[in-house]
């Protein structure tokens, strides 16, 4: 099977000297929610803008459903939708206003695109505000109606920079229910990038870690997690006995590491193996007091693959600020 | 192409009926131009020199039709800027529309923005003149439909050129302060280097040569042939048409050739 979109040795360099993506080469597949995942300033939105036709890439080559995004431009304009990290939603007009201007720019049929703007306001559960000017809109309401424009022409692939940068928990939870009510109801695909570790475990099909310009690692959330070497159980036993080798006697168990009177036991299932281990340890006559079960986070596996952890890597930029003080000044 | 610009020509026009303080400044505007200014300037230019207006009121009323439309145009830039700044240019730079739609579509609003501010200044000016006490547009001869589909004809050209001049300085700019310096720059010589406010025989030579070939000199100087019969212009009406849509034509190219580039993916 080949990708819907392919990505090969793409390279995008600003200015002469920053490589803000630096060879890139991957693949989506038809109908799979792909994420890029990665701190600010990492690269993702470049590839988004290099994908959508907005930027040349410096070399190398992309196709979306087989067209070219250099060199046949209109042709993957018009299968691609786009809901851009900003907000670019028109203040001055109504939500159906905005539909409605993006139906024509993307010569939707009139008779059609009435119909499918009422269903897609319905989709993001705008219906009752619809006729309302766009400037009494909260953030995240702008936010759908931004997601909502960008499927007015039931597009192959949905492009989201961000979705859900600068929402509140609440209305991010929102997003994601629509983002997956969009893949079972369709076969669209979805490229999105962002800096939300559990937006992408929990959305995406595959993962892209990207840091510097560069894929770090690509690959399902699970087997990520798994490359990691499997989950870590932590048990405290009272009493002054070594009970390392009777851990150790446990099947699935991989290594223990003995932390004064607790144990951290890296094990290769930690389900199936809590229950043996808490039984042998206390027919070698150990009292298990505490016991918890890690499983390995996304954060450990961006820790894995990029050597820093995404917090540390995303105060190395600004961006976040600026996005918010664009954001707010558009509200005022 | 034709439908793309009308969707975004029509999303410009919403913009602007929906602003209602703008549109009030828009009528307040010319009220002052033509109230304090107008009533308040000394008549001491000689009746012979103003292309057969009746006195200077008039003469500077018809002035004002294509200094309004000069005011709107300059503002075109502006809108543009807050779309770049905030997205809305690279959303349409995504959409699979023809890139000159862009320009295009804020060149055509514009120029009804223009063409129906300046009908609502024609409007006071003619209402000005029935006012006891104050003085305004008096026109000489009959005033048919021909003649005023003329004056909308100067206008609709000499906004086009306009206001592609300003879309492609603004595409330029991108920046919104400098742009706000370079449409002062611009304006006032042009406003003041034309026979739009004085006949251009009391201009230095220099001044007269710059301004028999400034647009709004071709404006006012056919529009006036038109509201004061039998008068003789500095040109011919025919020149000052065919002079306006040259310019019209040059400046929208040059205006879609900057978009175009400006717009291009980089």
């Amino acid at each position: 099977m080949t990708g819907y979109i392919e990505v090969k040795d793409l390279v995008k360099v600003y200015s002469g000297s920053v490589r803000a993506v630096d060879d890139i080469t991957f693949e989506v597949m038809e109908g799979e929610i792909f994420g890029f995942l990665g701190p600010n300033g990492a690269g993702k939105t470049t590839t988004i803008s290099m994908l959508t036709t907005l930027l040349r890439p410096t070399s190398g080559s992309a196709t979306i459903g087989g067209h070219d995004v250099v060199k046949q431009q209109q042709k993957v304009r018009s299968i691609i939708g786009l809901v851009p990290q900003e907000l670019t939603v028109d203040d001055e007009l109504s939500g159906r206003e905005n539909m409605l201007l993006q139906a024509k720019l993307y010569h939707v049929e009139n008779k059609v695109a009435k119909e499918r703007i009422d269903e897609l306001l319905d989709l993001v559960k705008l219906d009752d505000a619809s006729d309302r000017l766009v400037k009494t809109y909260s953030g995240g309401m702008r936010k759908r109606l931004e997601l909502a424009e960008g499927l007015i022409h039931s597009p192959k692939v949905l492009f989201l920079d961000e979705p859900t940068l600068g929402l509140d928990v609440q209305t991010r939870t929102v997003m994601w229910a629509h983002i997956r009510e969009l893949k079972e109801s369709s076969n669209m695909t979805v490229f999105m990038t962002t800096h939300y570790l559990e937006e992408a475990d929990s959305l995406c099909d595959r993962i892209g870690i990207i840091d510097k310009g560069r894929i770090m690692a690509l690959d399902t959330p699970k087997k990520l997690k798994e490359s990691l070497g499997g989950d870590v159980i932590s048990v405290k036993i009272d009493g002054e006995m070594d009970q390392t080798e009777a851990i150790k006697a446990v099947d699935g168990v991989l290594s223990v590491k003995k932390e004064d009177g607790s144990y951290r036991v890296k094990v290769m299932n930690g389900e199936t193996v809590t229950a043996p281990l808490l039984q042998g340890i206390s027919k070698n006559g150990g009292k298990v007091t505490y016991v918890t079960l890690e499983r390995p986070n996304m954060d450990q596996v961006f820790l894995e693959y990029t050597g820093r952890s995404l917090r540390d890597a995303e105060q190395a930029g600004s961006y976040d600020k600026m996005a918010m003080a664009r954001q707010m000044r558009r509200s005022s | 192409m034709f439908s793309e610009t009308v969707a975004l020509t029509g999303r410009e026009l919403k913009h602007w009926y929906r602003a209602k303080v703008q549109i009030l400044m828009m009528l307040v505007q010319p009220m002052v131009w033509l109230g304090l200014f107008g009533q308040a300037f000394p008549a001491t230019i000689p009746v012979s020199t103003m292309n057969g207006a009746p006195d200077y009121m008039s003469y500077m009323s018809v002035g004002q039709l294509a200094i309004i439309t000069l005011f709107t145009c300059m503002f075109v830039g502006m809108s543009l800027v807050w779309d770049r700044r905030f997205g809305f240019l690279n959303k349409l730079r995504a959409a699979p529309i023809p890139r000159a739609a862009i320009p295009l579509s804020r060149v055509f609003a514009t120029v009804i923005r223009a063409v129906v501010a300046a009908m609502l200044v024609l409007a006071i000016a003619l209402l000005f003149a029935h006012i006891p006490g104050l003085k305004g547009l008096t026109i000489i001869g009959h005033f048919g439909i021909t003649d005023f589909l003329g004056v909308i004809l100067i206008l609709v050209l000499l906004a086009t050129a306009f206001a592609s001049i300003f879309v492609a300085i603004a595409l330029t700019i991108k920046q919104q302060e400098t742009l706000f310096a370079v449409i002062n720059l611009v304006n006032l010589p042009l406003m003041f280097a034309s026979a739009a406010l004085f006949p251009i025989s009391s201009m230095p030579d220099w001044l007269q040569t710059v301004a028999k070939v400034n647009p709004l000199t071709l404006a006012v100087d056919g529009m006036r042939q038109l509201f004061f019969h039998g008068s003789t212009g500095i040109y011919s009406l025919s020149v000052d048409i065919i002079g306006l849509a040259a310019f019209s034509a040059v400046f929208i190219t040059l205006g879609i050739v900057v978009a175009m580039r400006s717009l291009k993916e980089k």
